[in-house]
């Protein structure tokens, strides 16, 4: 009897036991579980955010490295010589479908597109002021504008993705589709909705506005030259009396300067090496290699670029490079040892070492180097936007004063260089405009473009190894091309 | 007498159960108390002696008691006893292997108890999961493996000796670090996730980590369970294999003091040559004429100069163990210390090993085992790929001798100079049981197991300047907590039973498991001091400061049984199964069934089997099954959202917090099925001087954890794949186990030989996702990715272009077809859809890193007191990707085949010009190596002491030996080891420059008291 006990007793145990179904549900812990975020106004502020965060990503930048300026006739590779050969590829035009930088710059540009459509898909759901999350819903929209901008530049047709979830088939959709179904929608919504940077106070200065808003779609307008699209944005942020030129060219990218007067889209960042702490690597991608150490060096203003700057005597030279033994905020640039001084093929200097000011924040290491903010917009572009619209759609002599007001702040008040442009009209003046752009936003990112956008990168990247109907567009990751089954088509001529 | 011969077949039944012998020992002669008269006399002392009716052998610990009572004693090493009992009453004598003596007492108080081996007892008992069964009864597939082999090669990690051991095992190695997991695979890779076979330890179901917290002497037996009938009762956990871990237990009346000091020296097994100083020179002037004066260049040795030759291990060990017939022990201490090849890489540790059980009255037995390891490592300095690629014409040092000079490539000696990086470790696994026997043929057991570690890391850079790329201009300190624990409670209800002809045997019974871990991590920069008393947080910089903590747990509920049935010994049949729920799954997909069957058939018991047949013994059998695997991360079913994604607005670099994606997750995981069919043969033959044991087994695993790099357009970002249950896996191959042992006169030998096939073939893949017939993997770290796994071949093979020679003149530059940017010199690559031109669509596949074959020999030959023994084992058919060459960042270092290079047309047609980088460093079979090999994997002589002296001494035994551990390896192979493992298998086995695998000879001492 005792024995039939005891197995009841082990039975009854080991029934209630088993029925303890609740053990098997183990919600991860510390983290929100996808789908139940964001839920309340507090979470679509923190989504919001989070997509802006996205701007610091190391590889949104051409998958971490300059690769845009390293592509066009004012930079070149940088760096030790033997350092990232990797990547060197892109100088001479030589880079395939299968380098990584390609994958990198394609894959974040995605991500922080989930980002942006996390917030605009979910914001309906949210009970919040309208009017705040009207402008959340803005920014994410602005934002997912910019990033589409980006990937239909790099890359021409790319599949299309509005939601969080997108299916795996996915197909390549034309550029004009995307122009029509998401950035003009996104950013002529941004620029009703979102404020003048007027309105802002500062310590939420690059948080996306109006005049931000119309500058980029005038930018991808014009880029796919709707220049009578793109010329009233750009007269409107002229207009709005907004911005304006720094008086001195050398404070425009000063850490003093941020958020400037002429700074249109600007991104925050904050000197830690992490991007959770509001670091943003690009800066130090780009830094002082060597002494002081501030970087890796890569992206060298190139030494032909340097002789025509000198040769106009451009005052804008000496801000935008840094040459070793210069002296910058009291700190003297030694620069590397396993960099050549001067890099002499057949008897002609073909290359020095220098290095862009442009990303330069004051500082003898790398800590500092993190805190640079991109500007991605600024006045100076847009004045000169409005130049080239304005020639191209006849109207010279406003165009003119256009080009002139950036030649006069980048004379800095010596009047013995850069003389103001008169009496050119049509082709001639567009050729005047760009070639000041040449000069004006060198390093910047934007002569790759403004190359291909106007069919001139045949002509002036041709020897250095540029291939038209080829190099316009970056390769479509071959690892996307795999995974899609060939669904996905390569770009002509990888 | 009926009724005593029943009681004595009961007993006989009984006595193979070895896990609880002991215990029904006595219930037995309790049970037999009612049957037997006790005369009332005068009680008497009796002395005896017990023997081998063979040999006349005293038996050691044979347990005497008086039949009806639990008065008893166990003789001692005389075999002799000494016991006090009424005349009439009677003795029962029972050993493991022998026929139970009972003994009816008269006047004669001097006893000679002579025991007969029982042939049916001394049957091998092997360990299963959740219960042992004789060998003779077992349906499955099961190796043994036993302690002496488990000594044989000196790592923390036992299981590292299993290599060429047991058919159908391939043990291999992510690098030789000091305390480095060995990578396990059995019968293939049946997942693309891991493959390392869980390990059950003293029942503790764990995994082949936990085998650094058992010092190899501590361990009594290791079983490899293979097939489905022996790892489906471990459900969802048992499809890579199971691997069941036994240690050492005290017995009653054997008191034993065992001593083992074993003194091993390692060095470098086969190290990797690089260009000089002056090689290099002389090839950078080919790629930039004039750029140094070859004569005048230094020549640094980079490896010579960090690589230590004859670094010490040690491995130190003593146990006592023994006990009575209610209470025996065990206890192991443990010291290993390994200082290892790399300067900072040495491991300490210390390893505790306690087995004990108490009887408590009639029924219930209880005991606790406990198996501890507390280790202290410098973790390596990353410094083996800086070794082979730092430009050896830069000097180390400076003029002054002291301050480390700028080397192209990184100065290896400032890189150790300037790490400081530390683990410490604490594992623990533990068993507290308790057994009630209600009656002799059922009984219960609860168990209440855990599995703990803790690991404590630290690393601290100091402020330096090398060179501009080697510096850190503010010091930082990183600290990290975590702990690991896993909480089993099983409970079983066993029942054996013999009705005539059949016997069953059941075993049913439930487990819950419930796994959590919990991390904490710091770290932070510009600390006050140096020093390492400041290696703590509170001495950096607030601002800094960055603290991770987070947590996950993980669950498990499961229902098991077994039944075994004998049919006269002949005609067995085996039948497991086992639900498991885990909370890695969704609610839909949460729970999974895990059934087997077979059956074996001992044809040499049959009537009709010639008793003069040349196979005096055979068996057949055979078994299928399911098995599953539930190795992923808690987290893989859900998306997550992370904090932390901040932005950084206004005037004054405000940082707004910010959250959003963070991991991927896929809600609809469900468990990866793996059914295995197994058919195999025993024999035995030449009055069993000859074993043999043949298997052939196919493993089919459909539903696949598999993580793809899902399109960019999931908006995932860069470096991230997602889980999906995407792919099917086939394995299937033959194994074999030949034994022969003979002596000639008076040198005793023996051989084995045992080995495996394998083909792996991927059958399915991605189909169920709508996406991704292709995973792509074997990143390199420069963008170049070249493994690849698809439908109809093996996991993660080689992808990349087939080279055929070298470009010799323009005129065959000119013929093509050709790559873009190539020149003379350069490699050609065939263009294989002969459209004329070289690009993605002619890579083909050029290798694949899983062995067709793995075998091992094994070689034992002893005259007296000395035995020498060699183990050889090998793979074949396999290769390595030489990723360590292929990783060009920059114009580095090159390994000395460069030297051998094109350099003008008739020169070679086998390496390619000098180059930085570019068209000759694209995935191609160039960079292939062929990583077969045979490896004189141990030699060992030894001397055991004879009797004489052993007596003289007052020792039970004692030896010295001499050993060499991978004395010898044949490969074309070109890296530091060709036994390289991958932990991810998708990758293939790609040499990325891993720490390099030892060569070591050892000396040790062996004594039990």
């Amino acid at each position: 009897m005792t024995n039939i006990k005891y197995i009841a007793v082990i039975v009854v145990t080991l029934l209630v036991t088993a029925c303890s179904s609740d053990f098997l549900d183990q919600p991860p812990r510390g983290v929100l579980t996808g789908g139940t975020f964001p839920e309340t106004a507090e979470d679509l502020r923190l989504a919001t955010n989070g997509a802006y965060g996205a701007l610091r990503i190391w590889q949104i930048a051409t998958g971490g490295f300059p690769l845009l300026d390293i592509m066009s006739d004012d930079m070149t590779k940088g760096s030790a010589p033997d350092d990232g050969t990797a990547i060197a590829v892109y100088e001479r035009f030589e880079h395939t479908a299968q380098e990584g930088s390609t994958d990198r710059w394609y894959k974040s540009l995605y991500q922080a597109i989930r980002r942006c459509n996390l917030v605009i898909n979910r914001a309906e759901g949210i009970e919040m002021d309208q009017l705040e999350k009207d402008l959340l819903v803005a920014e994410a929209r602005f934002l997912r504008a910019y990033f589409y901008g980006q990937l239909i530049r790099g890359y021409g047709d790319v599949p299309l993705v509005m939601v969080t979830d997108p299916p795996l088939d996915l197909t390549r959709t034309p550029v004009q589709t995307i122009l029509d179904l998401v950035i003009v929608p996104d950013l002529e919504y941004g620029i009703a909705i979102l404020p003048e940077r007027s309105q802002q106070s500062s310590d939420i200065y690059g948080r996306a506005t109006k005049g931000a808003a119309r500058a980029l779609l005038a930018r991808i307008h014009v880029h796919y030259r709707d220049y009578a699209a793109a010329q009233p944005l750009l007269l409107d942020v002229i207009e709005s009396q907004e911005y304006m030129l720094e008086p001195d060219y050398a404070d425009v990218f000063t850490v003093a300067n941020e958020h400037g007067v002429e700074s249109i889209f600007e991104v925050g960042a904050t000197p830690f090496t992490s991007i959770a702490l509001g670091g943003n690597q690009f800066g130090n991608t780009q830094g002082v290699r060597g002494t002081p150490n501030r970087g890796w060096g890569f992206g060298r203003p190139a030494y032909p670029w340097i002789l025509d700057m000198e040769g106009n005597e451009d005052p804008r030279l000496e801000p935008s490079i840094l040459r070793v033994g210069e002296v910058i905020d009291g700190i003297t640039v030694t620069g590397d040892s396993n960099t050549p001084d001067e890099t002499v093929v057949d008897g002609q200097i073909v290359e020095i070492e220098v290095y862009n000011q442009k990303v330069w924040t004051p500082g003898t290491t790398t800590q500092e180097s993190w805190g640079h903010n991109r500007r991605l917009i600024r006045y100076a572009d847009v004045l000169l936007l409005a130049a080239e619209c304005l020639a191209r759609n006849g109207q010279s002599e406003r165009a003119t004063d256009l080009l002139n007001e950036v030649r006069m702040r980048a004379r800095g008040g010596d009047d013995t260089v850069l003389p103001d442009v008169t009496g050119l009209q049509g082709d001639a003046l567009v050729d005047a405009i760009l070639e000041e752009r040449h000069y004006e936003l060198a390093l910047e990112s934007v002569r790759f473009w403004d190359l291909v956008r106007t069919d001139r990168a045949a002509e002036v990247l041709g020897p250095l190894g540029f291939l038209p109907n080829k190099n316009e567009l970056f390769p479509i990751p071959q690892v996307e091309i795999d995974i899609s089954e060939g669904r996905l088509t390569q770009n002509p001529g990888y | 007498m009926g009724v005593l011969r029943f009681v004595e077949t009961i007993d006989r039944t009984l006595a193979n159960m070895i896990m609880s012998l002991t215990l029904r020992r006595y219930y037995v002669i309790a049970f037999l108390s009612m049957f037997c008269l006790s005369g009332i006399a005068q009680s008497l002392t009796y002395t005896g002696q017990v023997v081998d009716s063979a040999g006349d052998d005293p038996l050691i610990g044979a347990a005497v008691t008086i039949a009806g009572t639990d008065i008893g004693t166990v003789t001692d090493v005389d075999g002799s006893f000494e016991i006090v009992a009424d005349p009439g009453e009677s003795l029962e004598v029972t050993y493991i292997g022998y026929r139970t003596q009972l003994l009816q007492l008269g006047i004669k108080t001097d006893l000679l108890i002579s025991m007969e081996q029982d042939e049916q007892l001394i049957d091998e008992v092997v360990i299963i999961g959740y219960g042992t069964i004789k060998k003779s009864d077992l349906t499955g597939s099961v190796a043994t493996v036993k302690n002496a082999e488990l000594q044989k090669v000196p790592a923390t990690n036992a299981l590292n000796a299993l290599q060429g051991k047991v058919a159908g095992l391939t043990v291999s190695s992510v690098g030789g670090a000091p305390g480095a997991d060995p990578v396990i695979r059995l019968r293939g890779l049946t997942t693309l996730n891991s493959n390392n076979p869980i390990v059950v330890i003293d029942g503790v179901i764990s995994d082949v980590s936990a085998m650094n917290a058992i010092n190899s002497t501590d361990i009594e037996s290791v079983e490899v369970l293979k097939d489905a009938s022996a790892t489906a009762i471990y459900g969802s956990r048992g499809a890579a294999g199971v691997i069941l871990v036994t240690t050492n237990r005290g017995a009653a009346g054997e008191n034993r003091i065992s001593i083992s000091v074993n003194q091993s020296f390692e060095s470098v097994e086969n190290p990797i040559d690089v260009m000089t100083g002056r090689e290099f020179a002389t090839y950078v002037n080919e790629i930039n004429p004039g750029t140094y004066n070859p004569d005048l260049v230094p020549n640094t040795d980079w490896q010579s100069l960090v690589y230590q030759d004859f670094a010490p291990l040690t491995n130190a060990s003593m146990s006592v163990s023994g006990g009575t017939e209610k209470a025996q022990y065990y206890l192991g201490l443990g010291y290993f210390g390994q200082s290892g090849l790399l300067p900072k890489s040495n491991l300490d540790r210390l390893t505790a090993k306690l087995n004990s059980s108490y009887k408590i009255g009639k029924y219930v037995k209880v005991g606790f085992d406990l198996s501890t390891a507390v280790s202290d490592q410098q973790n390596p300095p990353g410094v083996v790929n800086t070794l082979l690629r730092a430009h050896p014409i830069n000097d180390p040092f400076l003029a002054d001798g002291t301050t480390f000079a700028e080397v192209e490539g990184g100065n290896p000696l400032a890189a150790i100079e300037f790490n400081n990086s530390f683990s410490k470790r604490l594992r623990g696994l533990g068993n507290l049981y308790a057994q009630v026997d209600f009656t002799k043929h059922l009984s219960f057991k609860t168990s209440l197991q855990f599995d703990y570690n803790n690991t404590e890391s630290k690393s601290f850079t100091p402020v330096f300047f090398v060179a501009p790329l080697q510096q850190n201009d503010m010091s930082a300190l990183n600290v990290g907590s975590s702990i690991n624990s896993t909480i089993i409670f099983e409970n079983l209800l066993s029942y054996n039973r013999e009705f005539g002809r059949h016997a069953f045997d059941v075993v049913a019974g439930y487990s819950t498991q419930d796994r959590e871990n919990e991390f904490l991590t710091g770290s932070t920069r510009n600390l006050l001091r140096e020093d390492p008393e400041f290696w703590y947080l509170d001495a950096g910089q607030d601002e800094f400061e960055v603290v991770n903590n987070g947590s996950s747990r993980s669950t498990m509920l499961s229902y098991l049984g077994r039944i075994n049935y004998v049919l006269d010994g002949k005609y067995l049949a085996t039948a497991t199964f086992r639900r498991d729920g885990s909370s890695n799954f969704g609610r839909n997909n949460r729970w999974g069934n895990f059934p087997s069957f077979a059956l074996g058939w001992n044809v040499h018991k049959e009537g009709f089997y010639p008793e003069d047949a040349f196979v005096e013994g055979l068996k057949v059998r055979s078994s299928w099954g399911l098995t599953g695997n539930e190795r992923i991360s808690p987290l893989a079913q859900y998306e997550t959202i992370n904090s932390g994604t901040n932005a950084v607005f206004g005037t004054g670099d405000i940082l707004y917090p910010g959250a959003t994606f963070g991991s991927g997750g896929n809600p609809d995981l469900r468990w990866e099925e793996t059914r295995q069919f197994d058919i195999g043969a025993e024999f035995t033959m030449l009055e069993g001087r000859v074993l043999a044991e043949f298997d052939y087994y196919n493993k089919q695993t459909d539903d696949i954890l598999v993580n793809l790099i899902p399109p960019g357009t999931a908006g995932l970002g860069p470096f991230v794949s997602l889980t999906y249950n995407a792919a099917s896996v086939n394995n299937s191959g033959f194994e074999w186990n030949v034994s022969y042992r003979d002596n000639v006169g008076k040198w005793d030998y023996a051989v084995g030989f045992n080995g495996s096939t394998l083909r792996n073939n991927v059958t399915e893949l991605g189909q169920s996702i709508g996406a991704d017939s292709i995973i792509i993997a074997g990143d390199l770290g420069n963008g170049q990715q070249v493994s690849r796994t698809v439908v109809g071949q093996p996991i993660g093979f080689f992808f990349g272009y087939e080279t055929d020679g070298v470009f010799q003149n323009p005129e065959e530059l000119a013929a093509g077809p050709v790559a873009f940017g190539q020149t003379v010199g350069d490699l050609r690559f065939i263009d294989q859809n002969g459209d004329g031109r070289i690009n993605q669509a002619d890579r083909v596949q050029i290798g694949n890193s899983i062995p067709r074959l793995v075998y091992g020999f094994n070689f034992e030959v002893g005259r007296g007191s000395w035995s020498v023994n060699a183990d050889i084992q090998g793979v074949a058919g396999n290769d390595i990707y030489n990723g360590k060459q292929a990783i060009r960042f920059a114009l580095l270092n090159y390994e000395d085949k460069f030297n051998d290079r094109w350099t003008g047309e008739g020169s070679t047609n086998e390496h390619p010009q000098a180059s930085v980088g570019g068209v000759n460093f694209t995935p191609s079979d160039y960079f292939i190596e062929d990583a077969s090999y045979i490896r004189l994997r141990n030699l060992t002589l030894r001397y055991d002491l004879t009797e004489n002296r052993l007596d003289r001494y007052g020792l039970n035994s004692a030896s010295i030996f001499v050993r060499g551990t991978n004395l010898l390896t044949l490969t074309r192979f070109t890296g530091f080891s060709p036994d390289l493992g991958s932990g991810n298998v998708l990758d293939g086995v790609i040499d990325r420059g891993v720490y390099p695998n030892q060569r070591i000879l050892s000396v040790g001492v062996d004594v039990t008291l």
